[in-house]
């Protein structure tokens, strides 16, 4: 018998290997076309970034929390760990260069009340491991605060048949810091995944979401906001696999960029031959402030099944002039009446997320970016 | 024109029609009443020959011929003609287009020759005066963005333009206000002929005010429960549902 | 009723089995060929060259396209899949031997031509020809006939074969060639910029309306041959013109490159409207056989006011590889992108545009309509980029598929690009089936199923069609419903 911590090391030589063979991603790669690390950052500073720290102010109750730095780790975690992973190389180069790790689990038909913060207090490689077993439910709610130059976490999930996710980032504005987040995740049988966050920019930073619905009725509700000022970047990625037939996703993105700033969205759905009522809507709205802002936007679909219902919309402009003219001539002044044109852009994305505290909070943070959004350069 | 014996479908494995028989004579028009659920739009599909309706059991004879075994375009071209409680929308067809297409399809099925677009045209025309469609709804996409009257009183207009044997209108009376109500009913009582039959599927009585049947049927669960002349439509708008199904059990 | 389904099933089997039979076009023409050797080398490139009695800039410049060539390397992004191609395995020039001194009058022509083009539909006689349409047609390599030049002349509008108008018209297509499509551009058009043979050369003087539509018919004959035509149409400040094309190709076994690379300029305030009907070979029911169509087309709307616009009805060809592309300079200019791609059996078509805003109040509009059926993939791929300058620049993006059967697939992937805060773009993509309600609804009127789907289809298609001109949009409507000949069970 090999030790945990054999199978570790080899895993992590092997990732660290893969990192070095493959280098940085850069604009020529097509995933990768509008979120150039290469340029942001060195190799040689994501090799040496160490690992990141959570503090973990409360464990609600139903909850396990795991540190996977110890030398024992349960059935159910080896039984996941490191085998729902995607092919990215910032997750070889998470593994390779990130020690231990977190795992949660709830375990069958729990529902955990309380939501569980994670906060990020110093940057670095991280790994999270998420098993949600049959009927459980969890509300995850991480914030990372830490500016440190890089933060890469990479995420693997499990939800078992009827497990509900909901997932927050906060990410506040860290101009200096790059930060990547790839989240992995299988949905079994109408297991449901909600991803939320607000990303207020850092000097590169990329979310990504990769979901693969494996059963029928399995659901993925994304939304997320992103505030941008000065010379930020935010890359929402996702790619959805409607694996199984009768699986639904919809996702909703707003992207607000002032100054240089540059917002990303790239969505691709994929509906599996066979995998017939998938039901997928796809969203993606750019709003540009700044006279030197950009956006990208690539909503993209690859349908395999004819039974389908598919849509996207996409769209990027300025606020409306004419609503503006509207809200003026009843008095409002103009930036009154920007902001609130531009609070309606975001608050149905916004919305989307249940905890009406957390709501408030986000709104709180968006008013403060848009200050600086708002201003010029 | 048309017999139907002992006749049960089943859809999605499930049972709907459960023996229903029935007989409509050349000239005649039969009511069919029955309450939501009681296999309504299903004999009217199975008649039209929908896919995913299956015939478990019995005969449907049209004119003498099993009417089970035709595709639906032979159906029509033979004249059966389904009025349809929801006309379905098709996008950036022209209503003209769809009218000329059909009308020549089913003459070319019966080896008769096709008409021309003026001739199409001018027979449209006529028709669509009698029914108060306006031009402007020829020129539309089929359907689309039509009123829950605009779509009826088109459905009456085909009919009127293709001359079917037999007419099956299943609730057409259903979304209409009064106006459009009579509207329509004008247009099938103008439909009448001695060798064209017509079934009429409805919920309610008010339909049968202005579209006078020779008899009346009340359908249940799968199976005709009572019979009658046109009288039968007032008793059952005056005693309800339940109580006649509740007599007849 | 199950009997019926089963006759109809039966009758959709037999429809399939037939459906090689329906390309009414695969027929060859049995004549004897002048041919450049096998492969592909400096000397076909020279060799090219000297059949058309070019001046030395045009070899050169073609020999500078054939060395960096050499140095490229295939596009792959696309999703098309199929078998390497050796470019060492076929023939670069072909034309009739009886066409070795281009004819002068119609009546020089080669009666197997003109009984070829007659079988097509297209009767080179000028006065059997439809009113107001002149036609180019280009047979494998060469041109072989041009009509009613005499006619557009008298108004002063250049259209010939651009063999010709290197030859007599050098200065004008020197100052434009290559301009819009740079001879590097990318792997194919890099390849037809050394060894294009044939294609149209048009030119509108200032201010003139061209008296009639312009065409160019293009046919693939001789076998193991590519054909690269080239196309160069400019149209000088505030004239307009409108030109359709047409291609189709012999049932072959074996796969043939089509590799072509057209040019437009539209200057201050023109206007050039730019249609196609794509039905090459697609190949037969088991994926066999038909036209590789890699093709570059660009267009450059270079002076303020210009407006370009695309339609294109792409039908054939086991592989479309294919996006007409403006590039919008002038201010207030316009360019649109109206597509219809039909993919049945086992084609691939990986087709779309790029709407590139550069100058101010710039406007673009496309509206794709992808149809996918059988086994074949049907992928739009589209860019809409506004640069900095670009202030109010507007697009607006319609993107819609329909898939007809459960093993063909249909994709998207649009890519919208904005670095000007007062434009805006927006951008709708759908998909979605033949609803079994609409089908029924149909056969219930009495239409028969494979025609129903005709008629759902181009009301499907139908804002794309509106832009053809009349006689091509009975046509495309027609192609439509053959095209999709055996796709319903």
């Amino acid at each position: 018998m090999t030790s945990l911590a054999m199978l570790r090391a080899d895993e992590r030589a092997k990732a660290g290997e893969a990192f070095a063979a493959r280098g940085l991603p850069h604009r020529r790669i097509e995933e990768w076309k509008y979120s150039d690390l290469r340029n942001t950052i060195g190799a040689n500073d994501v090799s040496a970034a160490g690992s990141v720290a959570w503090s973990l102010p409360h464990t609600p109750q139903g909850l396990e929390v795991l540190d996977l730095s110890q030398d024992e780790i349960p059935g159910w975690a080896r039984a996941h760990w490191g085998k729902l992973r995607g092919q990215g190389v910032m997750e070889d180069a998470a593994i390779a260069f990130s020690t231990g790790g977190l795992a949660l689990r709830v375990p069958k038909g729990t529902a955990v009340r309380e939501p569980f913060h994670m906060n990020l207090i110093a940057g670095g490689h991280g790994r999270v491991l998420i098993v949600l077993e049959e009927g459980a439910s969890l509300t995850l709610v991480e914030t990372h605060d830490a500016s440190q130059a890089l933060v890469n976490i990479e995420y693997e999930i499990a939800l078992g048949a009827n497990a509900t996710l909901q997932h927050i980032r906060r990410m506040p504005n860290a101009a200096d810091a790059v930060r990547v987040g790839t989240v992995s995740a299988t949905l079994a049988k109408s297991a449901c995944y909600r991803g939320h966050f607000a990303d207020f920019g850092s000097k590169l930073s990329r979310l990504e979401t990769n979901l693969t619905l494996d059963g029928a009725g399995a659901e993925a509700k994304l939304s997320g906001v992103a505030v941008l000022a000065g010379k930020t970047h935010a890359d929402v990625t996702t790619h959805i696999k409607h694996a199984a037939g009768d699986t639904a996703s919809t996702q909703l993105f707003k992207l607000v960029a002032g100054g240089q700033a540059r917002g990303v969205y790239q969505g691709r759905i994929t509906v599996a031959e066979g995998a017939n009522k998938s039901d997928s809507r796809q969203t993606a709205k750019g709003l540009l402030l700044g006279e030197r802002a950009e956006i990208d936007l690539k909503p993209e679909l690859e349908i395999f099944a004819d039974d389908v219902k598919c849509a996207h919309g996409a769209a990027i402009g300025d606020l409306d002039a004419e609503s503006l003219f509207y809200l003026r001539s009843r008095g409002i002044p103009e930036r009154e009446a920007r902001d609130l044109l531009i609070h309606a852009f975001l608050a149905d994305a916004i919305a989307e997320i249940e905890d009406e505290g957390l709501r408030a909070e986000i709104w709180r943070a968006v008013e403060a970016a848009l200050v600086y959004a708002e201003a010029a350069p | 024109m048309l017999e139907i014996k002992n006749l049960h479908v089943a859809v999605g494995g499930q049972e709907i029609l459960k023996g229903l028989t029935l007989s409509i004579a050349d000239g005649e028009v039969h009511a069919i009443m029955g309450p939501n659920g009681s296999g309504k739009s299903t004999l009217s599909y199975v008649l039209a020959g929908r896919e995913g309706y299956e015939i478990t059991q019995g005969s449907v004879l049209y004119r003498g011929q099993d009417l089970t075994t035709m595709a639906p375009e032979e159906r029509a071209a033979q004249g059966v003609f389904l009025a349809m409680q929801y006309p379905v929308e098709i996008p950036g067809v022209t209503t003209m287009t769809f009218l000329k297409t059909a009308l020549n399809a089913q003459r070319r099925a019966r080896g008769e020759k096709e008409v021309d677009a003026v001739g199409v045209l001018k027979l449209v025309r006529e028709k669509a005066k009698a029914l108060n469609v306006p031009e402007e709804m020829l020129k539309r996409a089929l359907n689309v963005g039509f009123s829950g009257g605009e779509k009826k009183r088109l459905e009456i207009l085909q009919a009127a333009v293709f001359q079917p044997s037999l007419a099956i209108l299943d609730e057409t009376d259903s979304g209409l206000d009064i106006d459009a109500l009579k509207l329509v009913a004008q247009g099938v009582n103008a439909l009448r002929a001695p060798d064209r039959a017509m079934l009429v599927i409805t919920h309610y009585q008010r339909l049968l005010n202005y579209i006078v049947p020779d008899r009346v049927h009340v359908l249940s669960a799968g199976r005709i429960i009572k019979e009658g002349g046109k009288e039968l439509a007032l008793e059952l708008e005056a005693r309800g549902y339940a109580q006649i199904i509740k007599d007849a059990a | 009723m199950a009997a019926a389904n089963e006759t109809r099933k039966a009758e959709t089997k037999l429809a399939v089995a037939e459906l090689g039979e329906k390309y009414k076009y695969g027929f060859v023409t049995d004549i004897e060929m002048e041919r450049a050797p096998k492969g592909l080398s400096e000397d076909t490139v020279r060799f090219i060259s000297a059949k058309k009695s070019e001046p030395e800039w045009m070899l050169q410049w073609r020999l500078g396209a054939f060395r960096r060539w050499q140095e490229m390397r295939e596009p792959n992004w696309a999703r098309v899949h199929y078998q390497k191609i050796d470019y060492q395995d076929s023939y670069y020039y072909a034309a009739p031997k009886s066409q070795s001194n281009k004819p002068q009058s119609l009546d020089e022509i080669d009666p197997k031509i003109l009984e070829t083009y007659k079988k097509l539909g297209i009767p080179l006689h000028e006065q059997m020809l439809l009113a107001g349409v002149a036609v180019d047609a280009v047979f494998d390599s060469v041109s072989v006939a041009t009509t009613f030049k005499a006619k557009l002349n008298e108004a002063g509008v250049i259209f010939c074969p651009i063999s010709e108008a290197i030859r007599d018209h050098g200065e004008l297509v020197r100052k434009y060639l290559g301009t819009v499509v740079p001879v590097t551009d990318n792997f194919f058009a890099t390849l037809n910029s050394a060894v294009f043979s044939d294609g149209t050369f048009v030119y509108v003087p200032k201010g003139v309306r061209c008296p009639m539509e312009l065409s160019t018919y293009f046919r693939i004959n001789a076998q193991d041959t590519g054909q690269f035509e080239r196309t160069l149409i400019i149209a000088d400040e505030g004239s307009y013109v409108s030109y359709l094309e047409g291609c189709t190709a012999p049932k072959r076994d074996e796969n043939q490159l089509h590799a072509a690379v057209v040019e437009l300029v539209a200057l201050e305030g023109a206007e050039i409207k730019y249609s196609t009907v794509q039905n090459w070979y697609p190949g037969d029911e088991d994926g066999k056989g038909g036209i590789y169509n890699f093709v570059t087309k660009r267009g450059d709307c270079r002076g303020n006011r210009s407006k370009i616009s695309w339609t294109q009805v792409e039908t054939g060809s086991a592989i479309t590889w294919k996006y007409p592309s403006c590039i919008l300079r002038g201010d207030d200019s316009v360019g649109e992108f109206y597509s219809i791609a039909i993919t049945n059996n086992y084609q691939q078509a990986d087709t779309g545009t790029k709407m590139t805003h550069l100058g101010k109040n710039t406007r673009s509009r496309i509206i794709s309509k992808g149809i996918s059926a059988g086994r074949a993939q049907n992928t739009y791929r589209g860019l809409v980029s506004v640069h900095p300058r670009a202030e109010n620049a507007r697009n607006y993006t319609q993107c819609d598929s329909l898939l007809i059967g459960a093993q063909c697939g249909a994709h998207t992937v649009p890519y919208i690009e904005s670095r000007n805060r007062s434009s805006r773009i927006e951008h709708e993509a759908t998909t979605s089936k033949i609803a079994e309600d609409q089908l029924f609804y149909c056969t219930q009127r009495g239409i028969p199923a494979e025609e129903a789907v005709a008629l759902i289809v181009n009301g499907f298609c139908r804002e794309v069609l509106q832009q053809l001109p009349m006689e091509f949009a009975v046509e495309a409507q027609k192609l439509v419903g053959i095209s999709l000949e055996g796709s319903v069970g």
